[in-house]
């Protein structure tokens, strides 16, 4: 593998870490749902519908910063034969074991999400759920995801909200008030994480343009009346999740 | 018309009412035209429309057709809609002053008196977009562009409804409102205003076969002058987008497996 960024590096420390203290038994609860969901509110794909209409039956699929491999290990079953990419050794691991454990095998590569050493117009759909869509730079990862795909291909990724890195200062969970300035919005780095990328709604459409994207669908994700704040991902509320965004998955087809 | 909604009827009535003030107020500072929003941001800044030239274009809320008269001194060849009356005195007389002439409109933007497939370009700077119901705008809009049009205008964000604070009349920085459910403001004045999620405007294009071209969150210069917004508005401006310009374009043709 070519040499990391050290913002790659850094967040491969902490997924080391991630992995050991929480990923490695979530990867073990995930992998053995057989519903597809989204995002810390656990929301199920037929109610948010970000797939509706890709044909995953014999679908070539890439997901840049698997983790655990969870998210290909849905499509699989779905009939998709994913690629899972991940920058961190232990979660591919964790991945290994899970494939052995459920007699499900598909390809996983230790690898960059921002430099994937994979041919042109391989894929029919990319799909990023909490990997390079907030851990790699967008600007980036996005020409690699529009580079990967076939003419037709769908790229789906999920993220956090702008509003709520607006709203998010050192402490968790966010405020109930902007402290973030949008403009020039990019790269952030936490006291206890490692280094995420975000930008704003106009700066996402202008990128995937520019990378020959039309937008298809931008899902805002609110946190069912019955949710409760995240056992292990703590930086929003339920409370504040329900009146606000705390994630988006955007949907885009490459031309 | 007898298909005005209420809230179309009761914008009108404020326009009607609040017409003579609003002019008093902002024309000379929009009257030349070809600046977007509240800050007047020189179109030759953002380059939103690029050439009109020979463009048959329909303004949305046209007011005293400031922008009609400018793009028709581009080039284009514009039609102005505005649901007051009052507001089209304005303009008739603006037009008279300056010898030229094209047509006025007096209707509501959620039920335009005209032809499918009119129109190159549907532009609306603060206008109808705003005080007409975009569920029943974008797929007017939509009708009456050609195939390949496209449509740009300027509106308020998400984040400028969501900190608005009706007791001052400003935008602070604590979320005062829902984000989820965004639509609809009656406004203690008396005008009904309109507002979607980023992802519900989304949806609503492409249901209506509008393609996503851009999305200009404005950034006001440091220092920005308004006859509109106070200074305390333009500093909040500097830190997150008060006004937004969204761009679309009507497919060639409604793609396979597009809608879901």
């Amino acid at each position: 593998m070519a040499e990391l960024s050290p913002e790659a590096a850094r967040n491969r420390d902490l997924w080391t870490q991630t992995n050991a203290e929480y990923t490695h038994e979530q990867g073990r609860r995930a992998w053995a749902q057989e519903e597809i969901s989204w995002g810390i509110w656990s929301l199920p794909e037929r109610e948010v519908g970000a797939l509706a209409g890709i044909e995953l039956e014999g679908a070539d699929v890439i997901e840049l910063g698997c983790g655990t491999g969870y998210v290909s290990a849905w499509l699989a079953r779905r009939g998709a034969r994913p690629v899972g990419v991940d920058v961190t050794p232990a979660q591919l691991e964790t991945a290994r074991q899970l494939q052995l454990e459920h007699g499900l095998d598909f390809p996983l590569l230790e690898a960059d999400a921002q430099a994937v050493p994979l041919p042109d117009a391989s894929f029919d759909l990319v799909v990023s759920e909490y990997g390079a869509s907030i851990w790699c730079d967008p600007y980036r990862w996005i020409p690699e995801a529009a580079r990967l795909l076939r003419p037709g291909g769908r790229l789906v990724f999920l993220c956090n909200s702008t509003l709520v890195i607006l709203c998010s200062d050192d402490e968790e969970p966010a405020l109930e008030r902007l402290v973030q300035t949008q403009f020039g919005m990019h790269r952030f780095e936490w006291p206890q994480g490692g280094v995420e990328y975000h930008i704003s709604h106009g700066s996402w459409i202008a990128l995937l343009r520019e990378h020959g994207f039309e937008v298809e669908a931008l899902h805002e994700l609110q946190a069912p009346a019955d949710a409760s704040t995240h056992e292990h991902y703590g930086y929003v509320t339920a409370d504040w999740g329900r009146r606000w965004p705390a994630e988006e998955l955007w949907r885009a087809r490459k031309r | 018309m007898s298909g005005l909604s209420d809230h179309a009827r009761r914008n009108r009535e404020f326009w009607d009412r609040r017409s003579d003030e609003y002019h008093e107020r902002n024309a000379a500072f929009i009257a030349g035209g070809m600046a977007w929003g509240v800050w007047q941001i020189p179109e030759a800044e953002l380059n939103v429309l690029g050439d009109v030239s020979g463009l048959d274009v329909l303004e949305l809320g046209c007011g005293a057709a400031e922008w009609s008269r400018a793009l028709l001194a581009a080039g284009a060849r514009p039609v102005g809609l505005d649901n007051s009356a009052k507001r089209l005195e304005w303009a008739r007389r603006a037009n008279e002053e300056a010898g030229v002439g094209f047509p006025l409109l007096h209707a509501s933007a959620e039920d335009v008196p005209l032809a499918d497939g009119s129109f190159d370009l549907v532009m609306c700077d603060w206008g109808a977009m705003t005080f007409a119901d975009p569920y029943l705008t974008v797929p007017e809009v939509a009708r009456l562009l050609r195939p390949g049009g496209f449509a740009a205008w300027t509106g308020g964000t998400p984040w400028a409804w969501v900190t608005y604070d009706e007791g001052r009349d400003a935008h602070g920085t604590e979320l005062l409102s829902d984000y989820f459910g965004l639509h609809r403001w009656d406004d203690a004045e008396g005008s009904v205003d309109f507002m979607l999620p980023y992802g519900e405007w989304i949806r609503l294009f492409r249901r209506s076969g509008l393609a996503v071209e851009d999305l200009i969150e404005v950034r006001p210069p440091e220092g920005a002058r308004s006859t509109y917004r106070t200074a305390e508005d333009a500093a909040w401006a500097r830190r997150w987008p008060l006004e937004q310009i969204w761009k679309v374009r009507k497919e060639a043709r409604v793609s396979a497996g597009s809608e879901h």
